[in-house]
Order: C-alpha cells, then structure tokens, then sequence
C-alpha cells in the first residue's frame, strides 16, 4: 500500500505531540532543576548527597526504564493514569537532572575573583543571586542547555513504548498498516530533523541577540 | 523486602543472563561504534580537500537530530523488505552503531581539532612518516582528549541498549517487562532492572577513568 497525504498529516499531528510533550517537560523541568541547583550548593552536606542521589538515579538508568516503571507503579499506587501524564512526569524528571548539572555546571564556571568582587562591594547575598550569579550562569549554560533541549525531543520518542501516541508511534502504526518502512521512516526522521534544528536555531537566535548586547560569548 | 529475595531466588539467573546480554551487546555495539566513529572521521579529513565533507556533515547531521528509535526500526522492519533477514540483535546493534559512530565522530573531531597544527610541522621537519606521526603524535593526544567524552557516550549507548526491547531482545528491560506479566507484580521488576542498570553504568565508568588515568600519563 502507498503512504498517502493522509499519513503524512498523521505523522504531522504525531509530531506536534511529540514537540508538546517535549515542550512541556522543558519548561517544568527548568523550573524542577533550577530547585535542584539550589539544593546543590546548600550548606548542609546531607541535602547536597541527596542531589548526588537524584542525579545519579536519573542519569544512571535508561528512560525507557522510568518511563515503565512510572507507568506501572502510579497504576499501582494511584490508580490509572493516562499515559500522556505518566510520560510528560517521566520526561521531566529526566530533563530536570540534565538541566540541573547544565546550570550547576554554570554556576561553578563563574570566576573565583567575581564572588570576591561581589564579596568585597559588600552585596548582599540575594543581590550577588541576583545581580552575578544568574546572569553569568546563564549565560555559561545557554550552549548546553540547548543541547538538553533537543535531548528532550529525541526522549520524548521513547514514551511511543509506553503507548503514547507521538510522531515514533504514528509512525509505527502507518508502518504496519502500510509496510512502506523507508518512506514512513523518512517522513518521521525529516519531522524529527526539523523540530530540533528549529529549537537550536532558536536557541542560537536567542543566544545571538544575548551576544548583542554584550551578555554571551562567541561561540567557536 | 522479603518479596525481593524471594524473586532473586526466583528470577535470579535469568536478570544475570539479561544483564549479560546487554552488556555483550553494549560492549560489541560500543567497540564498533568507535571504530566507525574513527573511520567518519578519517574519511572527513580525507575528502575535505575537494570539498566531500559535507556528506559525512549530514549523515552526522542526520543521526544526531533523530531518535535511536528510528534507525533501529528502520533496520528491523525495513532490511528484510530488501532482503536481508538478520536476527533482532544484529539489527539493533547496528543502529546503536550508525548512531553512536556519529557522535563519537564528532568527539573524536574536537579531539582532534584541539592538536595545534604546528605539532604536525614540527613531525615532518623530524622526519616522521605520515604513520609514525599519526601514532606517537596524533593518536595519543587525541585519545588524552575524548576518552571522558567517549566514556559518556559510551554510558548512553549502554542505556540505550534498553530500546531493543521494543524489537524482542530479551535484554533487562525486556526481562523486566516479561517477569511483570508472568507474574502479575507491578514495577518490581523495573526496580531490578534499574539497579543492574546503575551497576553496569558504574563499571563502565570506572573502566573510563582507569583508561584515561592510564593514557594521560604515558
């Protein structure tokens, strides 16, 4: 059988899915990680081993793990979930421990002589929040956090296996209606393709009008 | 926690050869996939003269903005349409592979780009050949360079390995997916899974930080 337009407006809505999934898990894990980062240099050692832990936990096991184990567990625990919550949840908790070394990362590359200086001007310690340890640390983080964004997207794939329905399982099931493999397959790469030059192109953007006006590196 | 020892008594054995199993299939894929990361690499320097690069740019380009999903899909439901029927292992593999090998070619690349080029200069003026160059010059610095990169990479190939389950590899994750519906248990299973996962992802590391101890101080 022949892929026709109609499969590829599926593979199309699939593909907003998948980007809605990515998107969302994006923007409450920044805020998740950006708690996490908090918790990374508190003083009391104990609640940074935690962080340790949760990074260690998350970025040790396969996503494709904790998307099953979520998805069972909150049916055990909870009672049933739809599988669009339980892979937005999972996908999130995976985006918030990347993110989280991302802006830890950031945060250490801030110069040695800048807490000085900030020290030395006698600024307060929400001020040297404010004023030098989040925008330096943005901006350090602005390369790798776009990175983790189209980490995010490529992720999202994964919850096709938890029966999601996004662009890797519109795909699937055009595949076994159609057996048309390399054309599906192809339409379904090139959607991937787009979305994540799109969001590093608009990364970029962003970093380049950051670079304008003073605030980001050139980049090499 | 007396249900788990129960279950490791059980189940013990065949979460071993599970684990066994990714982890055969996370080494071979990771060896090849170096090796074919060195080779896009070679092959980009090679053409880059008369402009060739490019090719080798999409493919990167390619691999690196899709999802692992599909290359192994692709070869598993696609190769047997053109005639080549391969077992699941094969063909998952080989998607780690293609996939992987982009990636480590562009480790390797920012390994390589890192050498100053008057290093290479100074190799001829003392008369190395193009192969004693590569070998006491390019290749160690190179590796003094990406072998914490490669090390990562590597961690996210062992991780991926878990994908194959959606192509009926009996690896953890699909051990773990087989034992929760013989036995009606909800994520204990995954919980298992999961913590061999952290096991093997701990070994690979270690190994990583033994090699580069080992190179950086030859």
């Amino acid at each position: 059988m022949e892929v026709t337009s109609g499969d590829v407006w599926l593979l199309a809505q699939g593909a907003a899915v998948s980007l809605i999934l990515a998107l969302a898990s994006i923007s409450l894990g920044t805020l998740l990680a950006l708690l996490l980062t908090g918790l990374a240099f508190v003083r009391f050692a104990p609640l940074r081993y935690l962080y340790q832990l949760y990074i260690f936990l998350i970025r040790g096991t396969p996503v494709l793990v904790q998307a099953l184990l979520v998805f069972y567990s909150m049916a055990t625990f909870w009672g049933q979930i739809s599988p669009y919550t339980a892979g937005a949840i999972v996908l999130t908790i995976y985006v918030s421990a990347l993110f989280a070394e991302v802006f830890r990362g950031g945060v250490l590359a801030i110069p040695l002589s800048l807490w000085d200086s900030a020290k030395s001007l006698g600024l307060p310690r929400l001020a040297v929040l404010r004023k030098v340890v989040l925008p330096l640390a943005s901006r350090y983080s602005l390369p790798p956090y776009l990175n983790v964004c189209v980490m995010a997207v490529k992720a999202s794939s994964v919850l096709s296996i938890i029966s999601v329905w996004e662009l890797t399982f519109a795909a699937r099931e055009i595949i076994e209606r159609t057996l048309a493999v390399f054309q599906v397959l192809c339409f379904a790469a090139a959607f991937y393709c787009v979305m994540c030059f799109a969001m590093d192109r608009a990364g970029r953007h962003f970093e380049r009008r950051l670079m304008a006006k003073g605030f980001a590196e050139e980049r090499l | 926690m007396g249900l788990y020892s129960g279950w490791i008594s059980a189940y013990g054995f065949s979460y071993l050869q599970a684990a066994g199993w990714t982890l055969a299939i996370a080494s071979v894929s990771a060896l090849c996939a170096i090796l074919w990361g060195a080779i896009l690499l070679f092959m980009r320097i090679m053409t880059q003269p008369w402009g060739g690069s490019w090719l080798v740019d999409a493919y990167v380009q390619l691999f690196r903005n899709t999802p692992v999903l599909l290359p192994i899909y692709l070869i598993y439901f696609g190769f047997p349409l053109i005639g080549f029927v391969w077992p699941a292992v094969v063909c998952g593999g080989l998607a780690l592979i293609l996939q992987n090998g982009a990636y480590v070619s562009e480790i390797l690349r920012g390994g390589f780009k890192a050498i100053d080029s008057v290093q290479f200069d100074a190799a001829k003026s003392i008369g190395l050949s193009p192969w004693k160059t590569f070998e006491k010059v390019t290749l160690p610095q190179v590796l003094t360079y990406s072998i914490p990169a490669l090390g990562n990479q590597v961690v996210l190939l062992l991780k991926d390995t878990s994908l194959l389950s959606a192509i009926t590899v009996v690896e953890l994750t699909m051990q773990a997916k087989v034992l929760t519906e013989r036995t009606g248990a909800a994520y204990q299973p995954f919980v298992i899974s999961a913590l061999l996962y952290l096991v093997l992802v701990l070994i690979c590391e270690l190994l990583f930080r033994l090699l580069h101890r080992r190179v950086r101080w030859r």
